[in-house]
């Protein structure tokens, strides 16, 4: 009888040390919340380690206390005790160690609160508009953004935010629908885009590679498939990289598979995507209208999609897993270039983009099905099932590795 | 048997009406239902014990429901790109799952065991209202079917328990689960906010003799406190609400962010009532383990006024404290560190209570029986729960942990490690007051440990799911992105998926144990005062009498009922017994009350609360409906108005005998 | 009944209470503290929104504050017509409690007819229920607290009626005195609906 409260005691204390144990051990956890890799996750982080040490000593304390009195006091015979009702200096005493330990923790929090509120250093400004499913990046090209990093036009994005190593990025977060929360957790904590509102959140990474995350705000049927990852790239790859979304359009070669892919995208996708650059056949430009028939009223713009790895809210990759191994474990100074190499046909995770081409819905759940649209007055929440044929399918993939 | 002449054991103890009492017409529309044993006798009856059993009952149907959608979300998360539900079954299985654990089952059974046990606690006959109790029964019953209706009429809720605007909008949620969910919720909101009044007026104004408010057992004293809460809590959901059923319903447009609207006010609304409610669930629960560690510990409850007022101040605190739910939500940075101090301002009088009940065990004389071990079990679980607390009292830390599974581990150990913990503690001591059987000790064991065993697995895993960054609310987990290593998501939502079943097996051991326990020829009745308890709903009949006390006793002490039982030397502090409960009982009983006027049966209570749910598929379906239901309302509130809560006394045959003498307990003239 | 008042010496057989309240009235002022917080969350979001007026007419485009003025007088008056009917049935006047539960339900019924005729007039100058925040949110606050004087005016016809027929279940005061309990918060809040609202320019 009496081993097995200790027994249970043990395995609470256990469980404690393995929490605390947890930091060090994970290396492979895409979103560990302990593994900070920017100043802005750092100072999170070096503010809840200690909080997490303090609670599990106080939490090994207070076993041990009930440990000690389960094993001590048992009944084994001994008289009724004195009837006491309480020791005032005790009490007392009791309660004031949990109010000076919580003045010690609230003291470096509320400095941390306003440091990582603060705006004033901010030296690259991206709008991040969150959309069920899906995360928009947007380069606005004013400011610091134009005269430091050369976005001299508006770069429109998704799926990966690109970001230039050890600078204070800001995202100007917000929504077009339900409110979505921006997260990549080893860079900072989590920010809630609300619709009508704009919130701000600090980024900052200090080494190259690519950082995950995920929408933890409940958005909806698909809210397990809204993913999202952010890449630091250093100065150099980062320069390039803008100067690639910023290349003009390049029509495919004549006769080729994938030119057919061309008329093929805009007969059925540009609608709602834009592809910039793509014009009509007189020549006029053409401007994707996905509020005419998204209820968010954007889509992704899939003008340079095959540099990022990712498709569909980030839900899928568009690399094959070796292909992807390879620029999520590049080392730092290979990283950039690997990514930066984007998706070629042979590293093409063919089977998820034809998947998802031959019937979106299916393979993520979506608000897509025409014959059930009353409440939005036939508009769509997610990419709905083109019924495109195998063939239809090969020409628009053929086209889309070429969106580079 | 609205009156008792002269009570005697034999009568009050089957139950039975004397016969030749029956009720003539009285001032009420109809006749009033006459006393029987049959089960009708349970749809018109205001007695707030077989009150508090329905409650009990019913809540544990509900449990089991909860149950099994839990069960469904681990087999879901057992693997990776789980296929058992569709995203849609998911979104609406979470939903109903925290709906139903919190509204239908832990408010519930903390009802059943406030309606039973606070009359008893404090030396009443009844509570103040009792015709408003069984109104407020009927509310919460009707109100949670009608909510389960929906899972077979186009689906349930789907915008999780905390239900987000602008995502709980027509247009995000176009079948009639949310309408389903908001009209439910208001009209079990009716039954906690008429309980609320019901069970303060109770306390405050209907204590026994000598029972000083620094006399009542701490049950009795986080009642009170939940009561409070509930009072000011439930009309602040009431509004959100009905902003979100207008919106739905007639096209307001409060959460319309095209109109400009603003989503935040719906969140304010609703952690201004969900915080408190979190204390609503857990403070009865620690009165209850306050009610049981002293008993097992031969030691009165140490520090009872800081327990008591640590209880009462939590429940102040829990005002301030909403926002900490929405530290990543974008509040400025003045309102967070706000919030972020209050809310570890409010982990003091909580470690209060855990400390006074390891103080209470020092140097006690400690029995483990099952109620003992499950009082114990909350203390460690909740322990770890509140730590885990403090830690995302830390907005910044906050920021990384919010809506991760951390959360979820952290409000499951709370909420079952410490709330449902308490509710089986409270199962397991009270029993025999209740149903006059002890419930098997070792079954009781098997019962204790497998629940432990497969909470921790379940939940304890569930803190490094989330600090691996996995959110909560997500259909599927992907192998791909599950990492590797000792710390991989796949391993370990797989161990709490294991652990969820064997929590399971734990609670149908419970189930195992009543029916063994009132089946088995083996189980005697039990003793009057099977655990040498502390407090006056002891010194009643098991189960009590109708009336509860044949005389209402006379309080002199906390815990008045152990000294009765027991005296204490001044000089040695030696405890020796003076008396055993049978003669406590004996004495007391040897005057008793000659003309005890309990309140009279009613048709109305079910009634009028079942006109309801009618108004409610109505407004869903079909306005012709409504109308009939509204119609239904105001003439079962007519007749409610008509009819006098407790029957005159020439109503009955024989004439209650000696006019103007005896002691007459008189109860609510308007209930 | 009449034992249990000679029993205890309590008037009008109110039984006995910890409080010395009796469970009606403490039940009452619970019931109205629980009330203010309902009104708190409605007044709160016509305060968030009031001026959000995306469609149709802003607020003080449409508010006639004399007309609305009168109306608050006249249920500022019922209050004092209710003290007293409540003074008079504690003198156990039924007579004189009649007549001012009826001229109370009057006044009430009168304000209620106001607010009726401002909701119509509102809504031909453009301002419907859905058209803004404004809207809905006005239309909330003001009917929410319409209907608790609508319910006040029932009660208070129901009580003429079991005054005159002598059906009041236990004190006929101390019910009475409930009544006006409800009524006078429902004023009060008007009062606080009225200046919020109506007097303090968005």
């Amino acid at each position: 009888m009496n081993k097995s409260p200790r027994r249970r005691i043990m395995a609470a204390v256990g469980l404690m040390a393995g929490l605390v144990f947890l930091a060090g051990c994970a290396k492979d956890a895409p979103q560990d919340t302990w593994q900070p890799a920017g100043p802005n996750a750092e100072q999170i982080d070096n503010l809840q380690q200690p909080v997490f040490l303090v609670a599990g000593i106080v939490g090994i304390i207070v076993f041990l206390a009930v440990a000690f009195v389960v094993i001590r006091y048992r009944d084994r015979g001994q008289s009724i005790p004195e009837q006491t009702h309480g020791k005032p200096a005790l009490e007392v005493t009791l309660t004031v160690i949990p109010v000076l330990i919580l003045i010690g923790v609230a003291i470096p929090t509320a400095g941390t609160i306003f440091d990582l509120a603060k705006t004033d250093d901010t030296e690259m400004v991206i709008n991040v508009t969150g959309q069920q499913w899906w995360w928009e990046y947007d380069y606005p090209s004013t400011g610091a953004n134009a005269e430091s990093y050369g976005v001299v036009d508006p770069i429109v994005t998704s799926g990966q935010l690109v970001i230039p190593e050890n600078t204070k990025v800001l995202l100007r977060v917000t929504s077009r629908d339900v409110i979505h929360s921006y997260w990549i957790p080893k860079l900072n904590g989590k920010k809630d885009g609300v619709p009508g509102r704009v919130h701000l959140l600090r980024l900052e990474g200090s080494k190259p590679g690519i950082y995950a995350g995920q929408c933890t705000e409940f958005c909806g049927l698909s809210h397990a498939y809204m993913r999202m990852e952010t890449v630091v790239l250093n100065r150099a790859d980062f320069d390039a990289w803008v100067a690639n979304q910023l290349k003009p359009y390049e029509s495919p070669a004549e006769g080729t598979l994938a030119a057919e892919g061309e008329s093929l995208f805009i007969q059925q996708c540009s609608r709602c995507h834009q592809v910039n650059g793509l014009t009509n056949a007189d020549g006029a430009p053409i401007i994707a209208a996905p509020e005419q028939y998204m209820v968010s009223g954007a889509a992704p713009n899939l003008t340079h999609l095959m540099t990022r790895n990712t498709f569909a809210g980030a839900a899928w990759d568009l690399l094959t897993p070796e292909c992807r191994d390879d620029v999520w474990n590049a080392n730092t100074e290979e990283f950039g270039a690997r990514y930066l190499a984007g998706v070629s046909a042979e590293c093409l995770n063919q089977k998820d983009l034809r998947e998802w081409l031959r019937n979106a819905p299916e393979k993520k759940p979506m608000y897509a099905d025409p014959t059930k649209l009353q409440a939005t007055d036939g508009k769509y929440r997610g990419m709905p099932a083109l019924g495109l044929t195998e063939d239809q399918i090969d020409a628009l993939v053929a086209y889309l590795l070429e969106r580079k | 048997m609205a009156i008792i002449e002269r009570p005697s054991a034999e009568i009050a103890v089957a139950g039975a009406a004397p016969s030749g009492v029956k009720p003539s017409e009285a001032l009420g529309v109809f006749k009033r239902p006459a006393a029987s044993t049959s089960w009708k006798d349970w749809l018109v009856t205001v007695d707030h014990k077989k009150l508090g059993i329905m409650y009990g009952v019913a809540a544990f149907f509900f449990f089991i429901v909860g149950g099994v959608e839990a069960l469904l979300i681990r087999l879901q998360l057992a693997g990776p790109e789980g296929k058992i539900l569709s995203a849609d079954q998911y979104n609406q299985m979470f939903t109903m799952h925290a709906t139903t654990m919190v509204f239908l089952f832990v408010m519930p059974m903390v009802s059943a065991f406030a309606n039973y046990f606070v009359p008893l606690q404090i030396g009443a006959r009844d509570v103040a209202f009792p015709r408003i109790n069984a109104f407020g029964f009927w509310c919460w019953l009707f109100g949670g079917i009608f909510l389960n209706t929906s899972w077979f009429l186009g689906g349930a809720a789907d915008g999780g328990w905390f239900m987000y605007a602008p995502n709980s909008s027509t247009l995000f949620s176009p079948s009639h689960g949310i309408d389903f969910w908001v009209l439910g919720l208001q009209i079990t909101g009716i039954a906690s906010l008429t309980g609320a009044i019901n069970l303060i007026v109770t306390v405050l104004n209907m204590r026994a003799p000598g029972m000083k408010l620094m006399r009542m057992p701490i049950f009795t004293w986080m009642t009170l406190v939940v009561q409070f809460l509930l009072l000011f809590a439930m009309p602040v959901i009431t509004v959100a609400l009905f902003l979100l059923s207008f919106q739905r319903s007639f096209d307001a447009t409060f959460f319309d962010v095209a109109a400009g609207a603003d989503p935040l006010l719906w969140q304010h609304l609703c952690w201004i009532f969900g915080h408190p409610e979190v204390y609503i669930l857990i403070l009865p629960s620690f009165g209850i383990v306050s009610e049981i560690i002293p008993v097992f510990s031969k030691k009165p409850l140490f520090g009872y006024p800081i327990v008591a007022m640590s209880g009462a101040a939590i429940g102040f605190v829990g005002w301030g404290v909403w926002a900490h739910h929405m530290f990543a939500s974008g509040l400025g940075p003045v309102s967070v560190a706000v919030f972020s101090m209050a809310t570890m301002a409010i982990a003091v009088p909580t470690g209060v209570k855990i400390v006074n009940w390891i103080m209470t065990m020092w140097g006690g004389k400690l029995s483990f029986t099952v109620p003992m071990l499950f009082a114990i079990g909350l203390v460690v679980q909740f322990t770890i729960g509140g730590l885990s607390g403090v830690t995302h009292s830390v907005a910044p830390s906050d920021t990384q942990q919010t809506d991760t599974y951390y959360i979820v581990a952290h409000f499951h150990y709370v909420l079952f490690g410490g709330a449902i913990f308490g509710l089986f503690a409270g199962f397991y001591y009270w029993w025999p007051k209740i149903f006059r059987k002890q419930l098997s000790e070792s079954l009781g064991k098997w019962n204790f440990w497998l629940m432990v065993i497969g909470m921790n697995m379940t939940f304890g895993p569930m803190h490094i799911l989330g600090l691996q960054g996995q959110p909560r609310r997500m259909q599927v987990w992907t192998e791909a992105r599950a990492g590797e290593g000792f710390f991989n998501i796949g391993f370990w939502n797989r161990i709490a998926s294991l652990g969820s079943f064997i929590l399971a097996v734990g609670v149908l051991l419970f189930i195992i144990n009543i029916i063994y326990t009132h089946k088995s020829k083996k189980v005697a009745i039990a003793p009057l005062d099977p655990w040498d308890a502390r407090s006056l709903e002891w010194m009643t009949a098991n189960p009590p009498v109708e009336h509860n006390f044949d005389s209402i006793p006379t309080v002199n002490n906390l815990d008045e009922f152990f000294h009765r039982k027991y005296a204490e030397d001044p000089n040695t502090h030696e405890v020796r017994q003076v008396a055993t409960a049978e003669e406590v009982l004996a004495e007391l009983n040897a005057h008793p009350d000659e003309h005890i006027h309990m309140p009279s049966r009613s048709y109305w209570p079910i009634l009028v609360s079942l006109s309801l749910p009618i108004i409610c598929y109505g407004l869903i379906y079909n306005r012709l409906l409504m109308g009939v239901g509204a119609a239904f309302l105001l003439l079962t509130m007519f007749g409610w108005a008509m009819e006098p809560s407790t029957a005159p006394d020439d109503d009955f045959d024989p004439p209650a005998p000696g006019e103007g003498g005896g002691h007459t307990k008189e109860l609510a003239p308007l209930g | 009944m009449a034992d249990t008042a000679l029993a205890h010496g309590a008037d009008h057989g109110a039984p006995h209470t910890t409080t010395g309240l009796s469970n009606n009235k403490l039940g009452m002022w619970i019931f109205l503290g629980s009330e203010c917080l309902l009104f708190g969350g409605l007044i709160s979001t016509y305060m968030l929104y009031k001026g959000r007026v995306s469609a149709g007419p802003q607020p003080d485009q449409i508010y006639d504050i004399p007309f609305t003025s009168v109306s608050s007088f006249v249920l500022l008056m019922s209050s004092l017509t209710m003290v007293l009917a409540v003074s008079a049935a504690h003198r156990r006047d039924d007579r004189n409690t009649n007549l001012w539960l009826t001229v109370t339900a009057l006044l009430g019924a009168t304000f209620v007819g106001g607010q009726v005729y401002e909701f119509t007039a509102f809504y031909r100058e453009g301002l419907g229920f859905t058209t803004s925040l404004f809207g809905s949110s006005f239309y909330t606050l003001t009917g929410f607290h319409g209907v608790h004087v609508t319910v006040g005016i029932i009660m208070l016809m129901a009580l003429v009626g079991m005054v005159r027929r002598n059906r009041i279940p236990g004190s006929k005061a101390e019910t009475v005195e409930l009544i006006g309990l409800y009524w006078h918060f429902v004023d009060i809040v008007w009062i606080v609906i009225f200046t919020l609202v109506y007097l303090i320019p968005s």
